[in-house]
């Protein structure tokens, strides 16, 4: 069985590949200028951040082989700390999100120190019990974060170096440009992790945590590593996300369903993977939008294949909208039982097979 | 100059005594054979030596150094490294990362490290194999990886959990030159066996548990005559 994996390539990356991502990176900067359609880019944006929250778990999730199920208290923390900085004191948001990613880290330290004496399921529960207790805490803090009620902010203060205005964040391109760059920052570090002695030691941990300890890897010191890594992203992403949408309560920035979403990205995609995360968001986010908009059920209405009358027509238009959850569920099925190293990992092998076929 | 010293160490679980008042040194550049029926403690005083478990008595003593309540990786890190009875291969990541997972533990630079896995590879005769998944290798090749994995942790003692176990007389045969060959890199080594005859090959002395208590120790030509280990082995009478 010889490695296919990329990382086990002495040659790095082939100057076809490194053209076609300059291309694919030049393309993406240049979209705005000729795409100015708000919900197109609202989409990209969603994109983009998707693959942040995903790319971040990956490191803690796909690399290190830790699964937290928890990446929502990091989300939340983030998000959270931005809004109350400022709507309270009115401290910008990317000051702020500096703020956001120190009280992640120090959140991540301390679970870290509490979840890693767990192995396994036993670390998976106790990641999303301790996601569920920053919940509870966020709810019934009202004072700091007003409880239920949420944050709601108007305005975003206009963002300038020195005198000169770089943007007043009145149209979504530039959200569409910090979650841009956010999104390649990402992969940039996970490809650095993936290239130094931290992918090494966490890929070791995930694959024998006691070899790993007898080969002189201290496993507190790592995996604490791995977990801040992504913890600060994630908190990045949930900065982001209270800027963008301007509103957050502890329901959507906070809920085990996005503990749980941040983990179908990479799973999905393929976990451990640079790509993994890219290709589970190209999956998830134009699914869950089209459910959500009830796209599909018109879809199968108009194209005559459902009757709008019929029982069937009038169940899924009444319920395909809320029945997401439930899709993913049935999704995450498919791909663990027919793909179970993600969509990544099976069109790999299904090339390699056929590269074997030819030859 | 003794660079381990086992002195009185007993290791409980709950009422059962896993290992009793076990003491023995071992001499620079040795190979001490480890012997014993099924369950006798061989494993658990490895794991008393490498820090998996703390000895609930008595004292471990490495390089002048007291061990006791020393991690694994720290242990690793001053110089004693451990293979396992049941191979832990890093399945998903080729067979030079294995080994270079080894030899990060004394450099950060990947090019470094990657240069004195190779090294190691080539030691165990696996380089045809360097860039196979680990995974995917078969039981003789993974236990030939494992040497050369605590190889490249540079160790002054290694310590060898049954690196023949399940091995066909054939690979047994080229891991008892390997064992011989890294005598010659200056390595101290303390090697658990069944195949007696192999390790009556190989040791310069040998200890002998039995019910987690030393049963005997001395020269191979001793240990074969003595009739308590003979007792031990095939029953008295």
């Amino acid at each position: 069985m010889k490695a296919t994996n990329p990382l086990y390539s002495r040659h790095g990356a082939s100057t076809v590949r490194v053209c076609a991502g300059i291309a694919v990176i030049a393309a993406l900067f240049a979209f705005p200028r000729f795409v100015e359609n708000p919900y197109v880019l609202h989409m990209m944006i969603l994109f983009f951040l998707s693959t942040l929250m995903g790319q971040s778990w990956n490191i803690i999730g796909g690399y290190t082989g830790q699964y937290s199920v928890g990446h929502a208290a990091y989300f939340g923390t983030g998000a959270y700390t931005t809004l109350i900085l400022l709507s309270n004191w009115e401290i910008a948001p990317w000051y702020g999100m500096w703020v956001g990613i120190a009280a992640s880290v120090v959140l991540a330290l301390i679970i870290g120190s509490i979840c890693f004496r767990l192995r396994g399921p036993y670390f998976v529960l106790a990641s999303i019990a301790v996601a569920e207790i920053v919940r509870g805490t966020a709810l019934n803090l009202t004072n700091i974060t007003k409880g239920a009620e949420g944050i709601l902010v108007t305005d975003i203060p206009v963002f300038k170096i020195g005198e000169t205005i770089v943007t007043d964040f009145s149209s979504k391109v530039p959200y569409y440009y910090i979650a841009l760059v956010l999104a390649l920052t990402i992969i940039g570090v996970t490809w650095l992790v993936q290239h130094s002695k931290l992918g090494y030691y966490f890929q070791a941990i995930r694959e024998d945590q006691d070899a790993a300890h007898s080969l002189g890897i201290n496993l507190t010191i790592w995996k604490n590593s791995a977990l801040v890594i992504s913890a600060a992203f994630t908190s990045l992403a949930g900065s982001f996300y209270a800027i963008f949408v301007k509103f957050i309560d502890p329901s959507t920035v906070l809920p085990l369903d996005l503990s749980v979403q941040i983990v179908l990205i990479s799973i999905i995609g393929g976990i451990g993977t640079i790509f993994g995360p890219v290709i589970g968001s190209l999956v998830l986010v134009p699914l869950s939008e089209a459910l959500r908009s009830n796209v599909i059920s018109e879809g199968l209405i108009n194209s005559g294949l459902v009757s709008e009358e019929s029982g069937v027509g009038i169940f899924l238009k009444e319920h395909l909208a809320h029945a997401h959850v439930l899709i993913y569920g049935i999704l995450v099925v498919v791909v663990i039982l027919f793909m179970p190293e993600g969509v990544l990992g099976y069109v790999r092998k299904m090339a390699s097979k056929k590269k074997r076929g030819e030859a | 100059m003794a660079i381990l010293e086992i002195k009185h160490v007993s290791k409980f679980f709950g009422g059962l005594a896993a290992n009793s008042d076990v003491s023995f040194e071992m001499n620079q550049g040795m190979i001490m054979g480890l012997i014993g029926p099924n369950g006798a403690g061989k494993t658990t005083l490895f794991n008393c030596i490498t820090g998996y478990y703390p000895p609930s008595k008595g004292e471990v003593i490495f390089d002048g150094r007291r061990m006791n309540g020393l991690q694994p990786d720290a242990v690793c890190k001053l110089g004693m490294a451990r293979t396992w009875q049941k191979v832990r291969p890093l399945a998903k990541m080729s067979v030079v990362d294995n080994v270079m997972v080894g030899a990060l533990c004394r450099t950060n630079s990947l090019k470094k490290a990657r240069a004195m896995a190779m090294e190691q590879v080539r030691v165990v005769r696996l380089e045809h194999r360097a860039d196979f998944l680990a995974g995917g290798l078969p039981i003789g090749e993974r236990k030939k990886l494992e040497v050369a994995r605590v190889l490249a942790t540079q160790p002054k003692l290694l310590l060898l959990d049954e690196v023949m176990g399940g091995l066909n007389p054939a690979e047994s045969e080229e891991i008892i030159q390997l064992i011989l060959d890294i005598r010659t890199l200056g390595i101290t080594q303390m090697v658990i066996e069944h195949d007696m005859k192999a390790i009556m090959r190989i040791s310069d002395r040998i200890v002998v548990l039995n019910s987690g208590e030393k049963l005997a120790e001395g020269a191979p030509d001793e240990i074969v005559k003595n009739p308590e280990v003979v007792a031990a082995y095939l029953g008295s009478e």
